[in-house]
């Protein structure tokens, strides 16, 4: 009892995690966007310890196909200190919380050379061993538009409607015409019938004469065809 | 006869062309610096020319410019639908019927570029003093009337009886 007692808190406090262990960082995925937008880079970090009021975040910006990376913001004693010399001078703003952990930066304005990766290391003493975490940033250069497509496709849309139904309202009434010659082979059918009644029964004077108008009126007919 | 079709067909296929170079080039505007719409705007930035996005903002609307994108679009379909009717009403149309369904086609692709056209002249550069009207502007409005006369030659157009001629 009192062995497996042992072991078992033995096991329980290797699970147990170690506070010095590292920060981890976290940072937004592949951004693109427009020329000319804002674009919000985000960066948090999960930590052991409670926040710091040493806590610091620090960006830094490597533009694409360059080795060199130059460090363009950084907040510190509870201050934030952004580029005023650099590519970016007076186009960042901090926008985030560090009590909250979260070390965000808005970029205003994009402009043509911004494409690169932005780098955000954020230390919260003591836990200061970590891995900065990168941001790839892309700029886009034309823009989709939505109105564009609606229009289009509202246009497009409406003109196959019209063609379905003008071929459809074709096919109904083409098939109204075909059950009235039905009908009317009917019709023909009885005269026959009554056509060849009419001579072989002893004759009756109104039936016989019945029968000859309306043969002369099928012959008239056939004629005007 | 066969001259007259031909030349009914150039003129058709001529504002095709047209309607599709003033619908992807981008020149609606241009300046000795940059040559902007319907989808970009091309700055001379040190001897290289760029290709940039179209600034946003209240003198230049976003919503009329993707009207103007779309009837440009619907031009150049209705026109390129229309050449195939006409080539198929050709071979199936009964003798001294008319090519009304050509003519419809021609007429909307003349109505959506002049739609595209009227908005562009009316919304964009009002007061704007530095530029001119591009190719692209112009081509559009040629195209506009090319296409108009098109569908009524269209419209009045008789197939021919056989025995006359084609």
């Amino acid at each position: 009892m009192l062995t497996v007692l042992a072991l078992a808190s033995v096991v329980l406090l290797g699970i147990v995690p170690d506070p010095s262990q590292a920060i981890v960082i976290y940072t937004g995925w592949e951004r693109h966007a427009l020329l000319g937008s804002d674009v919000r880079l985000s960066c948090s970090f999960f930590s052991w310890r409670w926040t710091s009021d040493d806590v610091t975040f620090s960006w830094t910006y490597r533009p694409d196909g360059s080795k060199d990376s130059i460090s363009i913001f950084h907040y510190t004693g509870g201050m934030a200190y952004v580029d005023n010399k650099g590519p970016f001078r007076d186009r960042l703003e901090f926008v985030g919380n560090p009590g909250r952990r979260d070390g965000s930066i808005l970029l205003k304005n994009l402009d043509f050379s911004d494409n690169g990766t932005f780098t955000c290391d954020a230390k919260n003493p003591p836990d200061i061993v970590g891995r900065p975490q990168s941001s790839p940033l892309r700029r886009v250069p034309i823009q989709a538009g939505v109105i564009t497509g609606a229009i289009i496709g509202v246009v497009l849309g409406l003109l196959v409607l019209i063609v379905v139904i003008y071929y459809l309202m074709r096919f109904l009434v083409a098939r109204r015409v075909f059950s009235l010659s039905v009908s009317k082979h009917g019709k023909k059918k009885k005269e026959g019938s009554q056509q060849r009644q009419g001579p072989a029964p002893p004759a009756d004077p109104s039936k016989v004469k019945a029968a000859a108008s309306e043969k002369k009126k099928q012959e008239s007919r056939k004629d005007k065809k | 006869m066969l001259i007259l079709l031909a030349a009914i067909f150039a003129v058709h296929i001529i504002g095709i062309i047209l309607l599709l170079v003033a619908t992807i080039d981008n020149a609606w505007w241009a300046s000795d610096t940059y040559s902007t719409d319907l989808w970009g705007r091309w700055v001379l930035t040190n001897g290289v020319w760029n290709l940039t996005d179209i600034p946003s903002g209240s003198h230049y609307p976003q919503d009329y410019l993707q009207a103007v994108q779309a009837s440009s679009i619907l031009a150049c379909i209705f026109s390129i639908l229309g050449i195939f009717v006409f080539v198929a009403q050709l071979f199936t149309l009964e003798k001294g019927k008319r090519f009304t369904i050509s003519g419809v086609f021609q007429f909307l692709a003349c109505l959506c570029i002049m739609i595209a056209a009227a908005i562009y002249t009316d919304r964009f550069h009002i007061d704007e003093q530095f530029g001119w009207y591009g190719h692209c502007f112009i081509l559009a409005w040629i195209a506009f009337a090319l296409t108009l006369i098109s569908s009524i030659t269209y419209f009045v157009l008789r197939k021919k009886t056989a025995g006359a001629g084609h």
